[in-house]
């Protein structure tokens, strides 16, 4: 049972900064999620952690105690690869063993370890097997089960259910997220998709470019994105950002208390009405132009004047609605998030 | 499977395109491995007048004979020697290598000049460095209280052509080894590091197991390098000698039969040579077949 603490960590590749000063506490057992777009540094953060990449400059502390300049075998922690990264000369029991074995632990304790994650993870009947005769989903069994026989302080994973195909990944999703509650081992979770970052995390990480956009549990980051990055890659379909002048005419003025620095609004797909709320609303009239059903809800695109792109929402069931038609939609007051354009931030921060 | 199939207009046309193939094979061959293996069972008489056939006489004397018995011991010591230095030495530079990611170009391709060097050249550069007149190396090795004399001493003789063979073969060795070392994934050295195992454990435990099929593959060719492809070095450097003690079964094949005019002993010795050749090529073949197994 560990904390990790990352204080200003920074990692160069020559002159590529691939993370460019990140502070981040976990708290003890808790699975911290760290999710962004391709290239925006998850996988280097994650490896400097566990020891496999050096540290250009920062502090990362397990447990309180510093860990920079540790080997990784010195760190207490496991990891869990996106190719699995099996032992492929070795039995499943052997993969488990490996770990134990070089640290020297007695065999009955090792025995006993192992028959216990391979009945938690339901892998006792594959232990003689090879990896090459597993399947997808059960190699990544096996890779789960030598993180957790070693009973480590901190579990890493890198976009492990990334190989996996879409069903086994809801899965495996639900698995890992039910062993980490059971175990309470500190986890750092990487991944770039965002579904799979919402449901697992405890707290987020959004990252991009190297840096932190925010932190928070799932639903804060949802509810309220701290920045135009984390609004446009947080939720599916992503969140509308229209430009706030080409809203701000007549009868909005009531619904948008707009601040001066607020020059983009953003509108969630999910939070757009086609009947008018109670109370003050903003009204958006515009066009249909194309009709998504996506089975129990249906994806709505409509051009409003003034917009470059449609603006999307979703809409319960199937709506009575054809291409072409003209339509008013409707938001609350309080679903609306205001950004400034230059800063990328937030205007009504608290 | 569906393979590609030409269809020839002409029925004569792909026998012709095959002809001078064939032609090469059997000239150059078989015709020699068929007189060969009649040779072997013939004595030619002293004046080369009458030849008699004589069953396995040949084969029966050859295995009686003290010298193709010692042949056959400097074989052995010859080609095991060769095959585990070229290879070790190989493997350790590949694994330098392997870890000086950015500049491995240029070592590799410095690395691999020796074996653009045909086996005469490698061997009378050799026989020049340790020449005990000449040389630099004796000149050297004196400087450490060493006589060296190849020329005199067997054991001396037998080190340097296990030394000139070997760092001939090293580029090869070299070229499959990294290869070999760069398609073991770097995660599986990640996951071992973290699974508590030092680079050495790591190498033994992970690395070289992963290697086996690369280093099985290099184990018969090395073999078969060292019986087959090093009587140029032999011929430029010790002839064999001093008594008898680097004269491997190659070089005996030449010398009784060129030298010594035993064509029907000669003849036997390459049969018994071409068995083995035929012998490491079945192991070989069965195991591109079915790769070792990990
Ligand atoms: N060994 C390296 N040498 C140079 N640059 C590197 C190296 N490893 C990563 N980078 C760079 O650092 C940045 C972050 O890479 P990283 O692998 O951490 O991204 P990521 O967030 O994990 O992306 P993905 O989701 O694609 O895995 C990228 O711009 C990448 O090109
Ligand atoms: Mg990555």
């Amino acid at each position: 049972m560990a904390t990790i603490d990352l204080i200003d960590l920074k990692k160069n590749y020559g002159n590529v900064q691939a993370v460019k000063g990140v502070n981040l506490t976990v708290a003890d057992g808790e699975l911290i999620v760290l999710v962004g777009p391709s290239g925006c540094g998850k996988s280097t953060l994650l490896r400097m952690v566990a020891g496999l990449e050096t540290v250009t400059s920062g502090r990362i502390e397990i447990g309180g105690k510093d860990v920079v300049r540790a080997e990784p075998a010195e760190r207490d922690i496991a990891m869990v690869f996106q190719n699995y990264a099996l032992y492929p000369h070795m039995s499943v029991r052997g993969n488990l063993e490996y770990g134990l074995k070089n640290r020297g632990t007695p065999r009955a304790e090792i025995d006993r370890r192992v028959q216990d994650a391979a009945d938690i993870l339901e892998i006792g009947p594959l232990l003689e097997r090879k990896p090459r005769q597993l399947s997808g989903g059960q190699r990544q069994r096996v890779a789960m089960g030598r993180a957790i026989v070693r009973e480590p302080a901190a579990f890493l994973f890198d976009e492990p259910l990334s190989n996996l195909d879409a069903k086994l990944r809801v899965q495996m999703r639900v698995e890992i997220r039910r062993l980490q509650r059971r175990l309470k081992t500190t986890s750092l979770y990487v991944t770039h998709d965002q579904l799979e970052a919402m449901t697992l995390a405890d707290r987020l990480v959004v990252m991009n470019g190297g840096l932190v956009e925010q932190i928070g549990t799932p639903i804060e980051v949802y509810d309220r994105p701290a920045t135009l990055f984390v609004a446009g890659f947080i939720g599916s379909p992503p969140m509308n950002l229209i430009p706030a002048a080409s809203l701000s005419g007549g009868e909005n003025a009531e619904a948008l208390q707009l601040g001066a620095d607020t020059d983009i609004v953003g509108l969630r797909p999910d939070q757009l009405h086609l009947e008018r709320p109670e109370g003050n609303a903003l009204t958006l009239a515009g066009t249909v132009e194309l009709l998504e059903p996506v089975g129990g809800e249906s994806h709505l695109h409509v051009q409003i004047p003034g917009t470059e792109q449609p603006i999307i929402l979703t809409v319960q069931g199937r709506p009575k609605l054809e291409e072409g038609d003209t339509i008013t939609i409707y938001a609350r007051p309080e679903n609306i998030h205001p950004f400034n354009q230059q800063t990328g931030w937030r205007t009504d921060a608290s | 499977m569906q393979t590609k199939r030409t269809i020839f207009p002409n029925k004569l046309l792909p026998y012709a395109l095959l002809a001078p193939q064939l032609a090469v094979t059997l000239i150059f061959f078989i015709w020699p491995a068929a007189q060969a293996v009649k040779s072997s069972f013939e004595r030619e008489d002293p004046f080369g007048f009458r030849t008699t056939f004589i069953w396995f006489e040949n084969y029966t004397r050859l295995f009686s004979e003290p010298g193709y018995l010692n042949s056959l011991t400097k074989t052995a010591i010859f080609a095991v020697s060769v095959t585990l230095l070229s290879m070790s030495l190989a493997l350790l530079l590949a694994v330098a290598v392997n870890r000086v990611l950015k500049s491995n170009r240029t070592y590799t391709t410095l690395l691999v000049w020796p074996y653009a060097v045909a086996p005469v050249v490698v061997g009378i550069l050799w026989w020049f460095m340790f020449n005990p007149t000449i040389g630099i190396a004796p000149y050297m090795l004196r400087g450490l209280g060493i006589d060296w004399n190849h020329r005199v001493d067997g054991n001396q003789a037998m080190i340097l052509v296990v030394i000139a063979a070997s760092w001939k073969q090293i580029s090869y060795n070299f070229l499959f080894f990294v290869a070999g070392l760069q398609s073991v994934p770097q995660s599986l050295n990640e996951a071992a590091a973290i699974d508590g195992a030092g680079p050495f454990k790591r190498f033994w435990t992970i690395v070289f197991p992963l290697l086996s099929p690369t280093t099985f593959f290099l184990l018969i060719v090395n073999i078969n390098y060292a019986m087959f492809d090093t009587f140029g070095l032999i011929d430029a450097t010790t002839n064999g000698g001093p008594n008898q003690a680097t004269n491997i079964l190659v070089y005996k094949v030449y010398a009784d039969g060129f030298l010594g005019l035993n064509i029907g002993s000669s003849a036997a010795q390459s049969v018994v040579l071409m068995l083995i050749v035929i012998a490491l090529t079945a192991i070989q073949f069965r195991y591109i077949e079915r790769r070792v197994q990990y």
